[in-house]
C-alpha cells in the first residue's frame, strides 16, 4: 500500500462502489464471491475484498438487491443476488448523473 | 439456510474464528450473515487443498477482521435519509404540541434538536418560527386583540381603545406571521430533512 489515502478519496470510492455492484447485477444474478471478485479485478476500486460484504448487506437492507442462498455442487451454499425494481430505478438514476458528473469533471481537468 | 460445513484451510478457519470473536457485539443475525458470507468467500479462495502461500494471499486480500467490522459499523451507522417517525413527530409537536399543556411543544424541540437530519440553522428556524406553534399563535392573537373592546350590534359597532392605523397594519402583519409561520416552518423542515 502507498501512503495513507485522504478520506475524501475513500469517500469518492465508497460512493461509486455501490453503483458498480448494481451495474454487475443488471439483467443477471450473481453470487457474492462473483461480485467481489469482479470488483477486486477492477483497478483501484477495492482496497480490501472483505469490506464489500458490509456493503452488500446494506444494499439488501435498503431493498436495492434481494438474495437467496442456494446449494452448489462445488462446495458450500452460495448467496445469489439480483436487482430489485427499486435497485434498477436507482441504477438508472445513477447512470444519468454519472455521465453528467464525469463529463463536467473531465472538462474541468482538461482545461488545466 | 443449510450449512454444509466445507473444509477450509486451517489458517482460514483461524481467521473465521477471529472474525466471530471480534464480531461478538454485533446483532446475532447480522453477525451470522457476515460470517456465512466470509466462510463462503474463503471456501473459494482458501479451501483445505490450497497451499499456505495461496491462503496467505487470499487472507491479505480479504483484509483484517477489524477492517471488515469497521466498514460494517460505518455502513450500519449511515443515517437513513428523509423523514423518519422521529422527524414527523418533531414537526407535529412543534406545530400543535403546546396544546398539550405546553410540554408537547418542548418535546418537539427536544426531538428537533436530537435529530441528525437537520442542520443547526434548520433547528433554529424550527424552534423560533413560531415558539409554541399554533398555541403560541393563538395566545399572541388573543393578547393583541384584547386591547380593543367593541360594543353595539349589527352595523352599529363602536370600538373603544382601538389601535391607530399603523398599529393595525402591524397587527395584521403579526397575525399573518403567527398564522403562516408554524405552517411555513413545518413545510421547510419537511423539505430540509436529509
Amino acid at each position: 500500500m502507498g501512503p495513507a489515502e485522504p478520506s475524501s478519496i475513500s469517500q469518492l470510492r465508497r460512493g461509486v462502489l455501490e453503483y458498480c455492484v448494481l451495474a454487475l447485477l443488471r439483467g443477471t444474478e450473481r453470487y457474492s464471491y462473483e461480485i467481489v471478485h469482479a470488483l477486486a479485478q477492477a483497478d483501484g476500486l477495492v482496497t480490501t475484498e472483505g469490506t464489500l460484504y458490509p456493503l452488500l448487506s446494506r444494499l439488501r437492507k435498503e431493498d436495492l438487491v434481494s438474495s437467496t442462498w442456494r446449494e452448489s455442487d462445488a462446495g458450500p451454499p452460495r448467496r445469489y443476488y439480483r436487482l430489485t425494481p427499486s435497485g434498477e430505478a436507482r441504477f438508472t438514476m445513477f447512470l444519468g448523473e454519472w455521465s453528467r458528473f464525469r463529463d463536467s469533471v473531465d472538462a474541468l481537468l482538461e482545461g488545466q | 439456510m443449510t450449512t454444509t460445513t466445507t473444509e477450509l484451510h486451517p489458517l482460514a478457519e483461524a481467521y473465521v474464528k477471529e472474525l466471530k470473536d471480534a464480531a461478538r457485539r454485533m446483532p446475532r443475525t447480522q453477525r451470522n450473515e457476515l460470517v456465512a458470507e466470509i466462510r463462503s468467500h474463503l471456501a473459494e479462495t482458501a479451501p483445505a487443498t490450497a497451499s499456505q502461500a495461496e491462503v496467505l494471499t487470499a487472507l491479505e486480500r480479504l483484509g483484517e477482521p477489524a477492517e471488515i467490522l469497521a466498514e460494517q459499523g460505518a455502513e450500519a451507522a449511515a443515517p437513513p435519509r428523509g423523514l423518519g417517525l422521529h422527524e414527523i413527530a418533531a414537526i407535529l409537536l412543534l406545530m400543535f404540541g403546546a396544546f398539550l399543556f405546553l410540554v408537547g411543544w418542548l418535546g418537539g424541540v427536544v426531538l428537533l434538536w436530537s435529530s441528525r437530519r437537520w442542520t443547526t440553522r434548520d433547528k433554529l428556524i424550527g424552534t423560533f418560527v413560531v415558539p409554541g406553534g399554533y398555541f403560541g399563535a393563538a395566545f399572541a392573537g388573543i393578547a393583541t386583540s384584547s386591547t380593543t373592546s367593541c360594543f353595539g350590534s349589527g352595523r352599529h359597532v363602536t370600538c373603544v381603545g382601538g389601535p391607530s392605523t399603523a398599529a393595525q397594519i402591524g397587527q395584521i402583519a403579526l397575525g399573518v406571521f403567527l398564522l403562516l409561520g408554524p405552517l411555513a416552518s413545518a413545510l421547510y423542515l419537511a423539505r430540509r430533512a436529509r
